[in-house]
């Protein structure tokens, strides 16, 4: 019943979109205002690159094909979690809009993994999805430099290998030096309900259908993925005397390095069930209408988010699946079961959510749908994020095979910098996988390439003990600042905080523990209580905060220790500075020692088939990819040491031959 | 263009000669020559000086050179050590280099170095692909050879072992929220115990198989008379030879060992093997065809006025099949005109003079050659290729070992992921790249992730 009321609703409102388009006659509308960027889309990737290239200066067009769903989190209500937090704290320490929009619209927060060590410790909200698109869009509303329209674009304009503006739908054109396509899945989007399969960009939106043929003309390399949700439900219906309550963590953590957790919402639970074997019988019984499994979807899915019909499949010996019930926000009944994503037929969603415990008696307020989307090879992009085959034009997001709303807005916000950077011909900017996250997912994209939608792990990160969220501003800020991101009230914080951890280690450096020095002698019971043994020689305290088993807070009630006046974070820094020194230094070692002819350049142009010597299968990698770097060329799959080399020789071929013109 | 690493290799070809030389080049080679030889040496002049391993122990006394950059082979500082050339002699010199901080060339390495720091003309310049080419394949094939038999199959259980511990760990850190079987420290210490096991016993057999030390086992093929003893005294004649006879009852194997180039050769002698009906002997003849089952390859040696006798061509017959023969036709200064009909058949015959030495160095490398020995100007050889395999696991135990003592604090676990996670970068240099995403394969296909 509820589906078929659904359906022709999103029918409807597509037809409408059709039909506004098909009466462009063809003719183009010049707009009088020309811009530095414009920016496709207002999802998270476009609504972080719009800001940042407005803060650094640059006349900024947003379109988007709806305002009110700026900023929409059209997935689970979450943000965050082990490697995408990270990836948030980062767009923080860079001046982006998420962790702060995260902390005004939090409603549950959580440090996952906190019994562990520091570098996979991570931050996960669950958001209110109404306060969460307010946030962004109050952020949007009030940025100078940055103007929103509404109309969906059918196409772009270009000047021989370069992009000059774009064309919308209702033949309204815009310049901009630069362009930034976040299209999410909107492009070419088929969403699946049982049998039934209708076009749209996600529930209830129209997909960008020409602009996706357009895209195709222009030979860029596309891939199709698809991702799912589940049903959503009334809380009402909800028996939550049956599931198991999950708090958020008291004391409430922020996410933004300049939030404040007196300023969060109120807060909720989420809540726990599970699956059964009741469950997986119907599951079971139903596959034949799964449009998984009867061949209609052709996209790949992620194996790590897979629709709980995958999970019983694949895992038949698994009994049964937890399902997290997180609510939508403070003012709906919605919830959000998250763990039971699937394209299963209506009737068989219903009788699905209804066999699992104190979902007996659930409203169903929206079905669960796969959608299938196009991605672009995010291999032809360089490590800005602009096209390699079209200057000035960059793709952001889900568009480059990514999912996640935190993995989405990272790559938003570096296009958004490069972007902004290309409008005044400065070179672009990419932080290196041993400086940032977002350097590991940029590095990933455009040198492996996606076989399944993207996300962020910390396993993915080799330098993962340099790259945590609590040293993210640490790693990213200053650099933030020389690119016009960062804003005086975060650099004056963060200046003092940098500050403040110096003084403290100088502190700790330059004061020493005397084991036995007559007046200054350490009572040997203090001594035991924080060290678990007794010193043999002085010590200075950043020496003993250094031992696994010493913490900071224990260190300071030592007689002699000094005061310690320092901020929790503070001290939390300097804790960890402290420990992991030694392997810091390590991974260090490791980056300068793999730095050697990494940066080199490449040119783009180079055909890899006149490289003597290399293999035919590195050539055609290669050429493939067309790395911007020797380092970039080593990480390919399969690149062996030798043809690095070969690459070299060859390079500096062509470079000893320039020399010798000039010098003629 | 600048390197912030040190090389080092063997640059002689591997035992050839009486003097062996191991090269060095890096950005600043002070620390590393203090610690090899005591002191700073007078650039380019040669000094006579003891060299010394990592605990000080002298290994060797020979003639050091320096270079200082940028007037050197590769533009960067050049330290030449040139020892006693015996592979045992540069096996150690090079070790003492990379416990004091270098690391194995690559094929190719100081060429493309030289290369790059501007130090080759342009016509030199032409021929370094082709340098980096032709070495880089010969090391390739010279690393298959090292990565043969036990060996090998006990690389990949060792992988297989740490790979599975990876997943648990790495799983728990990324995975941690969801319902898996999260690995606890006691379980994680019991894996860890049981990779490190497997890791002594790849080394043991590593080092085991190592041709340095053990040398090639090949079965002597030859009827009395035939001149073998003269033909071995002559095969090794002019080195330092040990010729050794093992004595032993009838029904023993008959072993002999020469040295070629410093490598073992092990002869087993079938003269004990015939046809019997005798039980006890019987036993005996077991006994030694399970001793023949570890040859390399045998040896057939004949008068080449007679060609492969009927009572050669049974012992050929009843040697474990696919096992390479050399057949060495002697006596060939006797003979009228060469007889081929054998030697045409097999593709592999050797004609040779125990009288007049004529076909000798043929033989002589035909013999080092079934060692995996490639005296050849630019390869690297067996020995090379099994010296990074050595130097991997030893990073790979050196990273283990520091796990281990990891005792699961909250601080800990991540630390323990790195250790592993160098481990596995290390042994991937010899059984391929191994990278995250390979990793994360894994994950998702043993447990059930995702929400």
């Amino acid at each position: 019943m509820l589906l078929r009321r659904t359906l022709p609703y999103i029918a409807s409102r597509f037809t409408v979109e059709c039909h506004l388009f098909s009466e462009y006659d063809g003719s183009v509308v010049n707009c009088s205002q020309n811009f530095d960027v414009i920016v496709i889309g207002g999802g998270h990737a476009g609504t972080e690159a719009a800001l940042v290239a407005a803060r650094m200066g640059k006349k900024t067009l947003l379109l988007s094909h709806n305002i009110e769903t700026l900023g929409q989190m059209s997935c689970n209500p979450s943000i965050g979690g082990i490697g995408k937090g990270h990836l948030v704290k980062e767009v923080d320490a860079l001046g982006g809009a998420m962790a702060a929009a995260a902390d005004e619209a939090g409603i549950q927060f959580r440090i996952l993994n906190s019994s562990k060590g520091p570098a996979v410790r991570a931050t996960r909200v669950q958001a209110d999805r109404m306060l969460y698109r307010q946030a962004i869009r109050r952020r949007l509303e009030n940025q100078p430099n940055l103007w929103l329209f509404q109309q969906g674009v059918d196409d772009l304009t270009l000047e021989g290998e370069r992009v000059t503006g774009v064309v919308t739908q209702l033949g309204i054109r815009f310049t901009a030096r630069a362009v930034i396509l976040t299209a999410g899945t909107f492009l070419g989007g088929l969403a699946h309900v049982g049998s039934a399969n209708f076009q749209a960009g996600r529930a209830g939106d129209p997909p960008s259908i020409s602009l996706a043929a357009r895209l195709r003309e222009m030979k860029l390399p596309v891939g199709r993925l698809k991702t799912g949700t589940p049903p959503r439900i009334d809380g009402r219906s909800i028996d939550y005397s049956a599931v198991t309550e999950q708090p958020g963590d008291d004391p409430v953590p922020v996410f933004s390095f300049m939030g404040d957790a007196a300023r969060h919402p109120r807060q909720l639970s989420c809540w726990m069930t599970h699956t059964n074997s009741r469950t997986h019988d119907i599951i079971r019984g139903g596959l034949d209408r799964s449009p998984l499994f009867t061949g209609v979807i052709e996209g790949t899915g992620p194996r790590y988010c897979p629709s709980i019909e995958d999970k019983v499949v694949r895992f038949p010996a698994k009994e049964s699946h937890q399902i997290f019930l997180e609510p939508e926000g403070l003012d709906t009944h919605e919830v959000y079961p998250n763990g039971i994503s699937t394209s299963l037929p209506f009737d068989m969603q219903v009788k699905l959510v209804q066999s699992i415990k104190g979902l007996e008696n659930a409203h169903i307020t929206r079905p669960g749908y796969a959608i299938e989307y196009d991605f672009f090879d995010p291999r032809a992009l360089k490590s800005s994020l602009e096209t390699k085959t079209i200057e000035g034009l960059f793709f952001a997001g889900q568009i480059n095979g990514t999912t996640g709303y935190e993995e989405a807005a990272a790559q938003g916000l570096l296009a958004g910098i490069n972007a902004a950077r290309k409008t005044q011909d400065r070179e672009a900017w990419c932080p290196r996988r041993d400086e940032a996250y977002l350097g590991v997912l940029v590095d990933d994209l455009v040198t492996r390439g996606v076989t399944e939608p993207y996300r962020m792990f910390t396993s993915r990160a080799e330098y993962r003990l340099q790259l945590r969220e609590d040293n993210a501003d640490l790693r990213l800020t200053g650099v933030g600042r020389e690119l016009g991101v960062v804003d005086d009230v975060r650099w004056a914080s963060f200046e003092a905080k940098r500050e403040a951890i110096v003084r403290e280690q100088d502190r700790l450096k330059a004061t020493w523990l005397r084991p036995n020095a007559g007046l200054n002698a350490l009572p040997e019971a203090d001594v035991l209580r924080v060290l678990g043994k007794a010193i043999g020689h002085d010590y200075s305290l950043y020496d003993l905060l250094r031992r696994p088993d010493v913490s900071y807070a224990a260190l300071m009630t030592l007689p002699g220790a000094g005061e310690c006046v320092v901020a929790p974070e503070v001290a939390e820094q300097v804790e960890i500075q402290a420990k992991y020194h030694g392997y810091i230094e390590r991974q260090k070692d490791e980056v300068a020692r793999n730095a050697g002819y990494g940066d080199i350049c490449l040119p783009l142009d180079l055909d890899y088939a006149t490289v003597r010597g290399l293999s035919t299968e590195a050539q055609q990698k290669l050429n493939q990819i067309k790395p911007e770097t020797a380092g970039q060329a080593a990480r390919i799959s399969g690149m062996t040491p030798a043809a690095i080399s070969l690459l070299l020789v060859h390079v500096k071929r062509g470079f000893s031959g320039q020399k010798k013109k000039k010098s003629a | 263009m600048e390197n912030a690493d040190t090389i080092a290799a063997v640059a002689t070809p591997p035992g050839r000669g009486g003097i062996g030389v191991v090269r060095v080049s890096g950005k600043d080679l002070k620390s590393l020559t203090l610690s090899i030889i005591g002191y700073i040496p007078e650039p380019r002049y040669a000094s006579l000086s003891r060299f010394f391993d990592g605990d000080g122990q002298v290994i060797d006394q020979g003639i050091v050179l320096f270079f200082p950059a940028p007037h050197s082979y590769t533009g960067e500082d050049v330290l030449e050590l040139q020892g006693h050339g015996g592979p045992a002699v540069m096996n150690l010199l090079l070790s003492s280099c990379l416990s004091a901080g270098a690391r194995m060339a690559q094929p190719g390495e100081f060429t493309l170095r030289a290369y790059l720091n501007n130090k080759l003309d342009l016509a030199q310049a032409e021929s370094v692909a082709d340098v980096i080419d032709a070495s880089t394949s010969e090391a390739a094939r010279c690393a298959m050879r090292s990565l043969q038999g036990e060996f090998s199959s006990a690389i990949h259980v060792l992988v297989q072992a740490l790979t599975d511990l990876r997943i648990s760990v790495e799983a728990s850190l990324d995975f941690s929220e969801e319902e898996i079987d999260h690995a606890h420290h006691a379980d994680v210490s019991r894996m860890l115990r049981g990779v490190q096991a497997h890791l002594e016993h790849v080394l043991a057999s590593a080092r085991q198989g190592s041709i340095l030390r053990e040398g090639v086992w090949a079965v002597l093929i030859g009827q009395p008379n035939v001149g073998k003893s003269s033909l071995l005294n002559l095969l090794t004649g002019e080195e330092a030879s040990i010729v050794t006879e093992i004595p032993g009852t009838t029904r023993d194997t008959i072993r002999r060992t020469i040295e070629i180039e410093g490598i073992p050769f092990h002869l087993l002698d079938t003269a004990g093997l015939r046809e019997t009906d005798d039980t006890v002997e019987k036993m005996g003849i077991a006994r030694t065809r399970s001793t023949l089952e570890k040859a390399n390859f045998a040896l057939l040696v004949m008068d080449s006025r007679r060609g492969v006798t009927p009572e050669d061509q049974a012992i050929l017959d009843s040697l474990p099949a696919g096992l390479p023969v050399i057949y060495v036709y002697n006596k060939i200064d006797l003979l009228d005109e060469p007889l081929v009909a054998d030697a045409k058949k097999s593709g592999s015959g050797i004609y040779v003079s125990a009288i007049t030495g004529a076909g000798i160095e043929t033989l002589r490398q035909r013999l080092l050659e079934m060692a995996g020995w490639q005296p050849r100007s630019m390869g690297e050889g067996v020995f090379m290729a099994r010296q990074r395999h050595l130097r991997a696991l030893t990073i790979a135990r050196e990273c283990l070992g520091n796990a281990a003592e990891m005792d699961g604090g909250a601080f800990q676990f991540e630390l323990l992921a790195e250790e592993l996670r160098l481990a596995q970068q290390a042994l991937s240099s010899i059984t391929g790249e191994f990278v995250a995403d390979d990793l994360l394969g894994e994950i998702f296909s043993r447990f059930c992730i995702g929400k």
